[in-house]
């Protein structure tokens, strides 16, 4: 009985992997590795009318690649920014943008959400710097810059 | 005993360990694939972009337009400003489902065992005399365009450093070095002319609103995922750059995925991709295009609303849209920048709306397979297009809009291909638009435009940014060249007799290649030599243009037809493998539609048998493959010509027989003066025939004044050509023109010389350099694709049914003898 007990571990264990592995094969859908999330990037321009800006983002732990880039919740910045093709690097993104009209925000408000695929188990820490901010006139603001992390 | 009950317990084990993997397998399968329950609406059903007219819009560094904001410390900001005539709030309204019961998905599939073998598509040809070779089609047609003659101006001496005006119109200066410069190098005898007829009053416009298409086992008339295609073009000099807006949306009760294949002008530098999902616009990146395909997939199988943009061909795309949700709308926004092409006086913009059925030899895998709708997998292909039957139509239609601002008067405004309305504000501008009575894509649109003035001249046309300085320098061959006459030649006309060709298209090449034959000189000789499925040819060497020869090549030409496969390698061989006569200068002519899909081996046997010969390439139909056809004379160093089907083919070949009447200037040369060149393409320049301007794109180092000098030998002659430069933007002198596209024009020729060279270079590091250029400057390649995900949000359930978008047939193109069914 002892061999027939070998004999079925053995075979269990060959033909379990077969089929694990077809299964992951067809169906690698659910990779708990990788999963998608957004960043939202904030400037408070400190009651200053917010006209452009340029910052820079990277990780300083975990493996992330962006997947997209959003525009701002004012109207001004509603549109996708634009981002540095020659410096995108898997964990790093140059992004900037301006508006000339009138009606620029003056508090704190989002002006880019990154779309991020964030690979593996280790959580992502980000560093973010700004460049620069400035106002309708070209003029550098004393703006800080942080950022949300979404679900 | 002891055996037989081991045996048993074997195979019961085996049997159990089986049925709970096939267990295992089985529901993950069905987890995997079955229809999930539709999600509340989250995604708004309704865009209502309100742009404020005052405020400019974000854009950036390394957008197309760059503007800087300095700083108050000396740090400079950069940032783009948007084209200004380009609607970017593309608004995607969702018409109101009114209807309660949602259609279901027609599924595409791969064919299974017990599917019917392939019927449709299959098409006979006798062979020689009594051999009947089958085919197996994969993709051809024949189309009916129309033609237009390009009145001939005389070239102009080049005139060194002279200015051709420049111009403010508005806000926004044109410079003069844009005006009266061409794109490309690839030189273009003719293109087609016929205008479109207009509808008659009261007739019912075929496209307007969403025309209805059938899904198989549906009994109602249900809109595919693609319903709209919006084009809008802005033109400046002799640089165009258009926003194209896919809107995509669900008529289903269930989950989609859309997978769209399109075409797009073959030297589009498409560096912008934008995903709309009611008001958020998220801007796609650039990545390798596993990366990119591997980003898509995991997201669409998470649920995540994501698309992908790839390039199959030059001119070949696949637009894909995963988690599209009942009742929603998706938008896709491209940009690129394509550079026009120029002939005596006449600028050509073209957008093409629908992908022509290729032939794949057989053998082949990455070809482009042309299938009945609904019958995905079928080709055997890489990519696939699925077509419309007759009399079926898709509620795809499209709207097209193009703002020409040329810098000088525009003298007249034709469009080639659909009916036009057109206005203009000023002398200089002109707006264009598709009518909403020829809203169906089925045809390439063509617009054609002249312009004021009949001295064209050299130019240079410059841009810098941080990654250095770019610039076009168009050069037209000297006046004098016109004054003399050709040496004798060997003209060798090769047919394309495929299937495709049959009817009207091969009628008109044989009409062309009478008219050929009729112009030799009693110094050439000539061949005729036809392929389909193989070739043969008129005799076994050219023979003298004597009158009784002439007679009875055209009486050869007069018995042939169309039928079978297009094996064009064989036409190639037949064409390029024999003898040169060192006495004569050869030309070799192809009357083709250029429907194959082996287009890398074709141009690579052109390179490889070239010799001393130039290739003059003649595309026959509404929708030819422009990119074989342009990539062929270029490589033959020769000229394109496309003959519509409603074109007087004479006059095309009178055109061609006027430029190659006279003298080339060859073995032209460049002194660079004091500029520091680098990267020029193309690297050999070619030679200089009148009426035929040539582009040279590449990098500098370098400011201040100089000189560069162009030579070329005319027989034993030498010509020079002087051309000053100022580069010192604070300089009064400076004349130099600049426009922001260049970067991409000179990186998308990069990438083109690239992909070119690798048809013949086995070197395996071209696709290395291909992909380091493309994502550097952001464009699209065979080797980078653009990735957007919204990832914000998963919608719920699995990824959803795939639903292909199918295309109608090109105009006069037959579906029976083309499509795999």
């Amino acid at each position: 009985m002892s061999k027939i007990a070998v004999i079925l571990l053995t075979s269990a264990s060959v033909m379990v992997p077969v089929l694990a592995q077809q299964s992951a094969q067809e169906h690698p859908d659910s990779d708990p590795q990788v999963r998608f999330a957004p960043l939202h990037v904030y400037i408070d321009p400190g009651s200053r009318p917010l006209a452009a800006f340029q910052f820079e983002l990277k990780t300083t732990a975990g493996q992330i690649e962006i997947v997209g880039v959003e525009g701002g919740e004012h109207k001004a910045f509603k549109e996708a920014p634009y981002y540095d093709p020659a410096a995108l690097a898997q964990n790093r993104i140059i992004i900037a943008a301006f508006n000339t009209g009138s009606e620029l925000p003056k508090k704190r408000t989002r002006i880019a959400t990154i779309h991020l695929q964030i690979i593996g188990d280790i959580e992502p820490e980000y560093e973010l710097k700004l460049t620069v901010a400035a106002d309708s006139d070209g003029e550098e603001i004393p703006a800080e810059i942080s950022y949300e992390e979404g679900e | 005993m002891k055996k037989k009950a081991l045996i048993v317990t074997i195979i019961l084990g085996l049997a159990l360990i089986a049925s709970v993997g096939y267990l295992f397998v089985g529901c993950s399968y069905m987890v995997g694939s079955s229809p999930q329950e539709t999600t509340s609406a989250t995604v708004p059903m309704s865009e209502t972009e309100d742009p404020d007219e005052d405020a400019v819009s974000d854009t950036s560094a390394y957008g197309p337009e760059n503007v800087s904001l300095q700083t108050r410390d000396g740090s400079e900001i950069v940032a783009g400003k948007p084209t200004p005539s380009v609607v970017w709030h593309a608004a995607s309204k969702v018409e109101s489902e009114s209807a309660p019961e949602k259609p279901r998905i027609a599924t595409d599939r791969a064919p299974v065992p017990g599917d019917k073998p392939v019927v449709g598509g299959l098409f006979e040809e006798k062979s020689g005399y009594d051999r009947a070779v089958k085919y197996d089609w994969k993709g051809k047609l024949a189309p009916g365009l129309s033609m237009i003659r390009q009145p001939s101006v005389p070239s102009q001496p080049v005139t060194a450093g002279e200015e051709l005006g420049r111009k403010a119109f508005g806000s926004r200066p044109v410079p003069a070095e844009l005006i009266h410069v061409s794109a490309d190098e690839i030189w273009v005898i003719a293109r087609s002319e016929a205008q479109a007829v207009p509808a008659r009053a009261g007739e019912e416009a075929p496209g307007c609103g969403a025309m209805l298409a059938k899904l198989p086992t549906e009994d109602k008339e249900i809109p595919l995922p693609l319903k709209h295609t919006d084009v809008k073009g802005q033109i400046s000099g002799y640089i165009a750059t258009v926003d194209v807006t896919q809107k995509f949306h669900n008529p289903y009760d269930e989950k989609i995925e859309a997978v769209y294949a399109f075409p797009l002008p073959q030297n589009a530098a498409i560096n912008e991709f934008i995903m709309t999902i009611g008001e958020r616009r998220i801007r796609g990146i650039i990545r390798e295009r596993e990366e990119a395909e591997e980003i898509y997939q995991q997201a669409r199988r998470q649920g995540h609303v994501a698309s992908l943009l790839t390039q199959e061909r030059p001119n070949i795309f696949t637009q894909k849209v995963a988690n599209i949700e009942p009742g929603k709308a998706i938008d896709v926004n491209i940009k690129y920048f394509n550079t026009l092409a120029y002939v005596d006086g006449w600028y050509e913009f073209v957008f093409p709306m629908v992908v022509g059925p290729r032939f794949n030899p057989p053998g082949t895998t990455d070809g482009v397979g042309a299938v009945a709708r609904g019958k995905a997998g079928i080709s055997g292909q890489k990519t696939e297009v699925q077509y419309l039957k007759p009399g079926e139509r898709s509620g795809h239609d499209i709207s097209l809009a193009v703002d020409i601002d040329a810098g000088v008067a525009i003298e007249r405004v034709v469009c080639s291909s659909h009916v036009i309305t057109n206005s203009s504000a000023t002398p200089e501008k002109r707006s264009v638009k598709l009518s909403g009575l020829d809203s169906i894509p089925n045809k390439d649109f063509v617009l054609r435009y002249k312009v004021a003035g009949e001295t064209i001249k050299s130019a240079l046309v410059t841009h810098r940014d941080k990654r250095g300085g770019f610039f076009t320098l168009m050069l037209y061959p000297p006046e004098n060249l016109s004054h003399l006459k050709r040496a004798p030649m060997e003209m060798i006309f090769v047919l394309d007799c495929s299937g495709s060709m049959s009817g009207k298209p091969i009628a008109k090449a044989k009409q062309a290649i009478t008219r050929a034959l009729r112009k030799l000189q009693p110094n050439d000789t000539f061949q005729v030599i036809r392929f389909s499925n193989n070739a043969s040819q008129f005799g076994p060497d050219p023979v003298p243009a004597t009158r009784d020869n002439i007679r009875n090549a055209i009486r050869y030409v007069e018995n042939l037809h169309g039928s079978g496969g297009t094996m064009m390698i064989e036409g190639i061989k037949a064409a390029l493998d024999f003898a040169h006569d060192p006495k004569r200068f050869r030309m070799v002519s192809f009357m083709t539609d250029g429907y194959i899909g082996n287009e890398v081996e074709i141009l690579a046997a052109v390179h490889e048998r070239l010799g001393a010969s130039r290739i003059f390439s003649f595309g026959v139909g509404t929708s030819v493959n422009r990119y074989l056809l342009d990539r062929m004379a270029k490589l033959g160093k020769g000229a394109v010509a496309y003959i519509g089907l409603e074109d007087n083919a004479a006059e095309v070949v009178d055109l061609f027989y006027e430029r190659i009447s006279h003298p080339a200037l060859t073995d032209v040369a460049v002194d660079w003066g004091d500029l520091e060149v680098t990267d020029v393409f193309p690297s050999r320049i070619p030679d200089l025939f009148v009426g035929r301007p040539v582009i040279l794109t590449g990098r500098f180092n370098g400011q201040g004044s100089t000189a560069v000098r162009i030579t070329g030998s005319i027989g034993d002659l030498t010509q020079e050509i002087a051309i000053p430069v100022d580069l010192d933007p604070s300089s009064p002198a400076c004349r130099t023109a600049t426009h922001p596209g260049i970067a991409c024009v000179w990186a998308r020729k990069r990438i083109e010389t690239l992909a070119n060279q690798a048809t013949y270079d086995a070197d395996p590091d071209l696709s290395g350099q291909i992909k380091q250029v493309a994502l550097e400057y952001g464009l699209m390649s065979a080797y980078t694709a653009f990735v957007a995900v919204d990832s914000s949000r998963k919608t719920a359930g699995d990824h959803g049914v795939t639903v292909a978008v199918p295309v109608p047939m090109p105009e006069g193109v037959r579906y029976d003898t083309t499509v795999q069914n």
